[in-house]
């Protein structure tokens, strides 16, 4: 069997999460040893036409991004979305919270209309994203499921589960009986509550799971009496662009 | 039966004693404010005097991981890997964990045993210590007493600057075997009161539950509920699991694993084809209470819930068990006296 | 309880690990429905009941419940019909015969076919219900001087996804077998009944306290069927129904398969309906 080809596209994003690829320094050549890679920017010069397998990076915020990722599904048969960005608009939705023009007048000042710019949008807002690799920078290990998955030639189930489900398999104290805000109840785990093993809070980077009581983590907040306007900063984070016109 | 005393100042030496030719595991500190059941190492660092573990002594038999077939893609075949011995001193074991742990006995040696939970707790010995109820202990209300020493080989009874040690069985002898202990004659202190309490006793309990099924507490508590699972991954005597698939990166080998499940959890029912079978919060929070108090207990004649206060300790929501099963008996009692 | 106890470090069987089987054939049944014959290393029988499940493993893939289509009166290998919904049986449709699958079980109670010995057997299957209905329908038709008159009703969607039409074919043929079909929508080339299953019932003639049904179908069918069964008068205690959950270690531990008090690979996941019409999870 031909080995799948695969290309790595960036769109707006820090490229942390096509770094952490070149950062799997046991696992790269395991990973090299399966595939082709065909197109990298990032680690490489080459380019190719079409492609089994597209690992794609960043949120999607100037037109020529749509055009783009058109571009890409149109070459490929697989579109993995890799990190928050990708996955879920990311830090870069924030600036969805405000006047589009306002935000391109405070980036760009003079030479804005240089510059065009749309809210950011997750790759699903465009185009159909088969599997998505979450956190920030992509979770390695679920980037590895997914890699190994593709090429068993079987489907990638995405967990649906909160981080607290991983937190307490590891048998953390719980954040909040430290009295800090935890993101945790209402974030996508897969993680294996990597922060909050090391004594951090969950800053919700996986992303919102597929059915988040907001309205309960409110009441959690108030109860512990903590800020629920500072939670609710922190949730917009990562997740802006699905907490659109959802208000605290 | 005879009695001995164990001085605080003495402690970390007994600890100490057991660990000469023992494995042992006990409770330590854990974060800020919490306590977990650890490998003992350093005996000083052993505490008896906690209100409770983060989780129980079942992680050492049900452990939160666990790989039940390794195998191998490229000869498509599968081995069980070995499971290591039990064989530990559990020392430090509230009452109520006891109590749980015959519970998953039951739900392990009925129908088909199964040999990774036989094989870790053969051997098993357990210290038992007493505690004082805190604001979420109700294991007075199912029938476990801060002193009951069911299933224990010794068992620390706090008093004044030291433990009252009983020694009920052959093993605790064995344990103890070495270790210079004082005879004592005093009676126990009186138990402390707990403060949390469900009003009836499981022969009513069953009942109540029938009467409950459509209750408004289910939906009121989902409207709270976080559906994060926490309750049931905290709860002694929660033994659901999922299992998955874990493929090496090459794709030539892999491991499937077994990890705690819980019934709040969303996907917990379901089938492919994207089917919940009990896709609502109301539904999930009814089952998980109904396994607690009802569908086993009709069987067995004993609640589920062993009263240790860990899924409302733990809750973020704040939900508590012992509210919700106290409003269900408010009401149907209510329901049945207007009925008489 | 206590007793219990003294069994720790006895060695059970191994509950988790599979026995590796063949695939020796396998039969596309429509555009999603495959249908595999699987030998148990020997030739050995699976020694199962109708109405029974293994579980299927693939390595690296995953494992999942599947019924038992074949009947036990076919000796030497056993046959599972398989729908693709997901992971592990898109994966499988690329399986060719020669590819080895692992098996567990066979697991569940199965259907105690002696309570229907000398009674007229009404199997009503929707969908791929009549998956693990054909290991009973041929059990009937193996042993048929056991029992009386065989009333199969059968509901799909469409003409196009019925299963087994040789078999559907030969039992429409059979004087000895009363076949009814219907479809929800058909094609072009369909000229027999039109309907959901529940309108093959009222026209049935039926000899009451001696029929015996058994139901197997989508979650949706089975409350309009037990309805239609009562308005035709048959007791509940004549009733039967194999039901689906995620029976997921099938042997009673993992929990998932669990309805109101009962484990559906333990209890199930063939029920009578007296036991199980007061379960308010199950229907």
């Amino acid at each position: 069997m031909a080995k799948p080809r695969v290309a790595i596209f960036d769109f707006t994003g820090c490229e942390g999460c096509e770094l952490s690829q070149l950062n799997f320094e046991d696992q790269l050549l395991d990973i090299l040893a399966q595939v082709d890679i065909v197109e990298w920017r990032e680690a490489m010069d080459d380019k190719a036409d079409e492609y089994d397998i597209a690992f794609v990076e960043g949120a999607l915020s100037t037109p020529d991004c749509i055009k783009r990722i058109h571009d890409i599904r149109r070459r490929t048969k697989v579109l993995v979305a890799l990190g928050a960005c990708a996955v879920d608009g990311g830090v870069n939705a924030i600036k969805n919270l405000h006047p589009i023009e306002e935000v391109r007048a405070t980036v760009y000042g003079q030479d804005q209309y240089l510059f065009p710019t749309l809210p950011a949008l997750p790759l699903s807002a465009v185009v159909k994203v088969d599997y998505n690799v979450r956190g920030c920078p992509m979770t390695q290990a679920e980037f590895l499921r997914v890699f190994t998955s593709l090429v068993m030639g079987k489907q990638f189930e995405e967990p649906d589960l909160a981080v607290c489900v991983e937190c307490k398999l590891n048998e953390n104290e719980c954040v909040y009986e430290r009295g800090m805000i935890c993101l945790g109840p209402v974030t996508r785990a897969g993680c294996n509550s990597h922060c909050t093993n090391f004594g951090q809070y969950c800053i919700g980077c996986r992303g919102l799971v597929s059915e988040p009581n907001l309205k309960g983590m409110n009441e959690v907040l108030t109860s512990h009496g903590l800020a629920v306007d500072e939670a609710w900063k922190r949730l917009q984070l990562y997740n802006a662009y699905r907490l659109q016109g959802v208000r605290a | 039966m005879a009695q001995y005393f164990l001085e605080q100042a003495r402690v970390a030496d007994f600890v100490a004693h057991l660990l000469a030719s023992n494995t042992v595991y006990a409770p330590h500190r854990k974060g800020s404010r919490s306590y977990a059941f650890a490998k003992a190492d350093d005996p000083a660092a052993v505490v008896l005097d906690y209100p409770r573990t983060l989780s129980s002594v079942k992680k050492f038999f049900l452990p939160p991981r666990e790989v039940l077939l390794n195998f191998d893609l490229t000869l498509d075949a599968a081995s069980v890997p070995p499971v290591e011995p039990g064989n530990a001193v559990f020392l430090g074991v509230h009452s109520y964990d006891l109590a749980a742990v015959r519970r998953l006995d039951f739900n392990f040696t009925t129908g088909n045993p199964e040999r990774n939970y036989l094989a870790r707790r053969d051997g098993a010995r357990f210290i038992g210590v007493s505690y004082v109820p805190d604001k979420f202990h109700f294991a007075g209300s199912v029938g476990i007493d801060p002193y009951d020493m069911t299933g224990c080989d010794m068992f620390l009874t706090k008093h004044a600057d030291g433990w009252i040690v009983d020694i009920p069985t052959g093993e605790g002898s064995e344990l103890a075997a070495g270790f210079k202990l004082e005879a004592h004659d005093e009676p126990k202190p009186p138990r402390a009161h707990f403060t949390q309490h469900v009003f009836v006793p499981q022969a009513r309990l069953g009942k109540v539950m029938e009467a409950s099924y459509d209750h408004p507490v289910w939906n009121e508590t989902a409207d709270a509920c976080l559906g994060c699972g926490t309750c049931n991954l905290v709860c002694p005597t929660c033994y659901c699991f999922n299992v998955q698939e874990n493929v090496d990166i090459a794709c030539t080998s892999g491991q499937r694993e077994r990890s705690w499940d819980g019934c709040m959890l969303r996907g917990f029912t379901e089938v492919a084809g994207g089917e919940f079978f009990r896709e609502k919060v109301a539904a999930r929070q009814r089952h998980r209470v109904y396994r607690k108090f009802k569908y086993i207990s009709d069987v067995t004649g004993q609640p589920w819930c062993v009263g240790c206060g860990r899924c409302t300790a733990s809750c973020t929501a704040k939900i508590s068990i012992v509210e919700i099963v106290n409003r269900l008996i408010r009401d149907s009692e209510r329901d049945e006296s207007i009925l008489t | 309880m206590e007793q219990q106890i003294q069994q720790f470090g006895a060695g059970p069987r191994e509950l988790y690990l599979p026995e590796m089987a063949v695939i020796t054939e396998v039969r596309r049944l429509t555009e999603l429905e495959t249908l595999y014959t699987v030998e148990l290393p020997g030739g050995r029988d699976l020694g199962h009941k109708p109405g029974q499940f293994v579980e299927v493993s693939l390595y690296g893939i995953g494992e999942a419940p599947f019924s038992i289509s074949s009947s036990p009166t076919r000796r030497g290998s056993f046959e599972l019909g398989i729908r693709r919904v997901g992971m592990l049986t898109d994966v499988l449709a690329g399986y060719a015969p020669g590819r080895k699958i692992g098996i567990r079980g066979p697991f569940g109670n199965g259907i105690d076919v002696s309570k229907f010995t000398g009674k007229d057997v009404l199997i009503i299957a929707g969908g791929i219900g009549l998956v693990p209905m054909r290991s009973l329908i041929n059990y009937v038709l193996d042993r048929r001087d056991e029992f009386g008159r065989l009333i199969i009703c059968y509901g799909s969607r469409s003409d196009s996804e019925l299963l087994f039409p040789d078999e559907l074919a030969a039992w429409e043929k059979d004087p000895r077998t009363e076949y009814h079909v219907t479809v929800d929508r058909g094609t072009e080339a369909w000229t027999g009944r039109t309907g959901v299953i529940t309108t093959l019932l009222p026209g049935l003639a039926l000899d009451l306290p001696n029929t015996v049904a058994c139901i197997c179908g989508p979650p949706v069918m089975y409350r309009f069927v037990v309805m239609a069964l009562r308005g035709r008068g048959l007791p509940d205690q004549n009733v039967y129904m194999s039901l689906e959950r995620r029976m997921k270690c099938g042997v009673g531990k993992c929990g998932h398969c669990q309805i109101n008090n009962t484990y559906v690979c333990q209890d199930g996941p063939v029920y009578n309906l007296p036991d199980i019409a007061k379960l308010r999870e199950a229907l």
